[in-house]
């Protein structure tokens, strides 16, 4: 489907949605009117890619790439590259972050490649585990001490979090995501829950 | 000059102004809607069913939108899901002669899409405390005057709440009320039995069960989204544009015209009377003017005062009904120096389903009956308990595989309020025009002048003080009580700038929101208030608006505008 259908058949749906909802008022269900908006959804993002990036530089989208994966890798459940965390971080740095934390960024960046590979091999050479236990050495450094500015790993560790659970698969496979609720209940017991409901 | 001549005008289509629209339009007058801002139509709200992954950098501001909305933006408010309802401050500039928060949309619907729903009568505490402590003027009209009117504009509106028989805070028309969450029962039982004071949960303009009358086809109950401020499809909460505005729509009476700012009432001076509003197209820069019969002035506390100080003339040289010399001056807000948080141990089988579109509120108890501070009137919370998501993760080590399943469970709870005190009026608070800076259509500039002062500082103390305390005695773990530095006008209830009394001397409005030197013109936004109470105000200025467009109509069949 390309952009312009996409916007087209968009534009159509909520015009019956809002005869629907002109016509019955109150009565139109909640599940009908879901029915008619969540026909088209946005674009998967690409696993794991960062085809043209805007932000990263050189290795830069593979060191990031990496490191997202050992953050949250693939389990039995979609992983970080599945839900294009890095694609993502790219985005966000180049147009959310101010230009002394984009620095601070892209420099961490370097330097944990550097300084993972002190006296062996670089980040990006060492295989999955030893990636992780890096990551969680600089993790375990980085909350052991105290920064004026908030350390590169636990950047990075944050904005894999915030793209993960903010992406379709990382919300549907892990929580119960429910776009239309009907309805508040104060108090239930978990027991009573499929799993983790999504709140935000 | 027929074409553009109507029974009533209506300057702005927000909270208001929708209700200053469908009393009018209800009524039979032909009445001609300007709204300065583009075309909103119910229910065309282009994010509002937007799943998360659908919204950009995680919902986070960009520094695009930093650059064009440096004000808005300040606050945290316009986010990828709603910077659409929210000014661009580089087009719409003002001077902040002290640091002032002027958030603001410009569209069909105003602020009545953006706004919290929370909805409290002012009660006879609020309407008679100036006049007891001898500060500004008195209200020129009382609870009871005005307590039908809240009947009316609730029950049209769809107003959640419990009922309480508190004498600070009066009962409402409620509709059934939301579901307290279990940490909030607790908190609320707590607060009762350790220092005797009283949480409620939110009154709120969203639709807990279908509306008691046939008005409004258009609107469902509400599905516990809780994305109320991108605009509801459902119509589950009350807007100008999924309520008021269809309604004057019906009658057939009504023209609404987007893009259209109002810059000037046009007086006569033989007649005594305004005849109509120069409206400036805001696209093609096109002047008009409009005429009719009674203008009802409904484009916020500072709009409608711009409209009012650029209007001059022989009769008015100060500015428009001015003779008080108070038009502009003793803005109000609600003071709100900083949240508290705490985190609650225990429930943890426990946790809610849906989406809660309100939170809980702890109305005001200082200088309430026998309770007597070394400062004015009171302030009161609002606030959450929630259970806490993946950011918790952000302090721990964790990673991987083990993070990812300690991700599946719901995050312990926490609880967070935040007080809204109170600020008196003071003429030293005010807006003005510099007619030597001017805007891209040529307009003067809006100067905006105010701060909080000794009460308010003096309240301060007890709103963070009393937070700590309520959030210990219930037992909760970390309190953290913060210092935010507040801005005027950060609240959004930006208010007082025409403010109504019995003396002309003092007052700019009469006790029906008419300027006292010109009948025929009305002003029901936040402008005619003279006082503020701690309550969110929006429910008043609907009970005013309704009241007043009944008044103009009466006195237009009398002959007497």
């Amino acid at each position: 489907m390309n952009g312009h259908d996409e916007s087209a058949e968009m534009q159509q749906r909520r015009a019956v949605l809002k005869r629907v909802a002109w016509m019955l008022g109150g009565a139109i269900s909640a599940p009908a009117a879901l029915a008619i908006l969540q026909g088209c959804s946005a674009k998967e993002p690409v696993p794991g890619a960062v085809i043209a990036t805007k932000f990263f530089k050189g290795k830069q989208a593979d060191i990031v790439s990496a490191i997202a994966d050992v953050l949250i890798p693939k389990t039995d459940t979609s992983g970080a590259l599945d839900a294009g965390v890095p694609a993502f971080i790219d985005s966000i740095m180049a147009d959310v972050y101010p230009k002394d934390a984009q620095e601070r960024f892209s420099a961490g960046i370097d330097a944990f490649e550097t300084a993972a590979g002190a006296g062996g091999k670089t980040f990006l050479d060492q295989e999955v585990p030893q990636r992780a236990a890096t990551v969680q050495k600089a993790i375990d450094a980085a909350l052991a001490g105290e920064h004026k500015d908030k350390p590169f790993i636990l950047v990075a560790r944050e904005l894999t979090l915030l793209g993960f659970y903010t992406s379709r698969v990382g919300i549907t496979e892990n929580m119960e995501y429910v776009p239309v609720p009907t309805v508040y209940h104060g108090c239930v017991p978990l027991s009573e829950m499929k799993k983790h409901v999504y709140w935000e | 000059m027929e074409q553009n001549s109507f029974d009533a005008i209506v300057v702005g289509s927000g909270m208001s102004g929708g209700w200053a629209a469908k009393e009018l339009t209800e009524k039979g007058l032909k009445t001609l809607v300007l709204e300065r801002g583009r075309m909103v139509r119910h229910p065309d709200y282009p994010t509002a069913t937007k799943d998360p992954w659908e919204l950009p950098y995680g919902n986070r501001i960009t520094q695009e939108t930093r650059q064009r909305k440096p004000v808005q933006t300040r606050t945290g408010y316009p986010t990828p899901a709603n910077q659409h309802w929210f000014v661009d401050d580089l087009d719409n500039p003002y001077v902040e002669e002290k640091p002032f928060d002027w958030l603001r949309g410009y569209h069909v619907g105003g602020r009545s899409l953006m706004w919290a729903r929370q909805s409290y009568r002012f009660g006879p505490l609020d309407f008679e405390a100036n006049a007891k402590e001898g500060v500004g003027i008195p209200w020129p009209v009382t609870y009871d005057e005005i307590a039908p009117w809240y009947d009316k504009v609730e029950i049209f509106a769809g107003i959640s709440g419990s009922t309480e028989g508190l004498y600070q805070l009066p009962d409402g028309k409620f509709l059934p009320p939301h579901d307290l969450n279990c940490v909030e029962v607790d908190f609320k039982k707590r607060l009762d039995e350790k220092l005797g004071r009283k949480l409620i949960i939110g009154r709120c303009a969203n639709l807990t069960a279908p509306l008691t009358h046939n008005e409004s086809p258009q609107r469902g109950t509400c599905q516990a989204r809780n994305l109320c401020i991108r605009g509801c499809p459902f119509g589950g909460y009350f807007s100008s544009v999924s309520s008021t505005l269809p309604s004057a729509e019906r009658t057939g009476n009504m023209t609404l015209l987007p893009n259209q700012i109002v810059y000037e009432l046009i007086y006569d001076n033989d007649k005594g009377k305004a005849t109509g509003v120069r409206v400036l197209d805001a696209e093609t820069g096109k002047q008009t003017e409009y005429f009719a019969k009674i203008v009802f002035l409904c484009a916020s506390a500072l709009g409608s005062a711009y409209v009012m100080l650029n209007s001059t003339s022989s009769r008015f040289p100060n500015g428009f009904g001015n003779d008080s010399g108070e038009l502009g001056h003793n803005i109000m807000d609600h003071n709100k120096p900083g949240n508290s948080n705490a985190s609650v141990e225990g429930y943890l089988d426990v946790a809610y389903t849906g989406r809660r579109p309100n939170g809980f509120y702890i109305p005001r108890y200082r200088n309430v009956g026998k309770d007597k501070r070394d400062y004015l009137r009171g302030f009161g919370y609002q606030g959450r308990a929630a259970r806490s998501n993946y950011n918790r993760f952000n302090d721990t080590p964790l990673m991987g595989a083990e993070l990812k399943q300690a991700a599946l469970e719901p995050g312990s709870w926490t609880i967070g309020m935040t007080a809204f005190g109170e600020i008196l009026p003071n003429h030293e608070n005010h807006a003005r025009l510099d007619r030597d800076k001017k805007d891209k259509h040529g307009l003067p500039l809006l100067v905006v002048n105010a701060v909080v002062r000794e009460n308010e500082r003096k309240m301060e103390q007890d709103m963070k003080n009393d937070a700590a305390e309520m959030l210990e005695a219930a037992g909760y773990k970390n309190v953290t009580v913060k210092s935010d530095s507040y801005n005027v006008g950060n609240s959004i209830h930006e208010s007082g700038t025409a403010r109504m009394g019995s003396d002309p001397k003092k007052s700019v409005l009469n006790k029906f929101n008419q300027v006292h030197a010109c009948k025929n013109v009305f002003v029901t936004d936040g402008s005619f208030m003279p006082s503020f109470g701690c309550q969110n105000p929006s429910l008043t200025y609907m009970a005013f608006t309704a009241r007043a467009a009944d008044h103009a109509v009466n006195e237009l069949k009398k002959g007497n505008l």
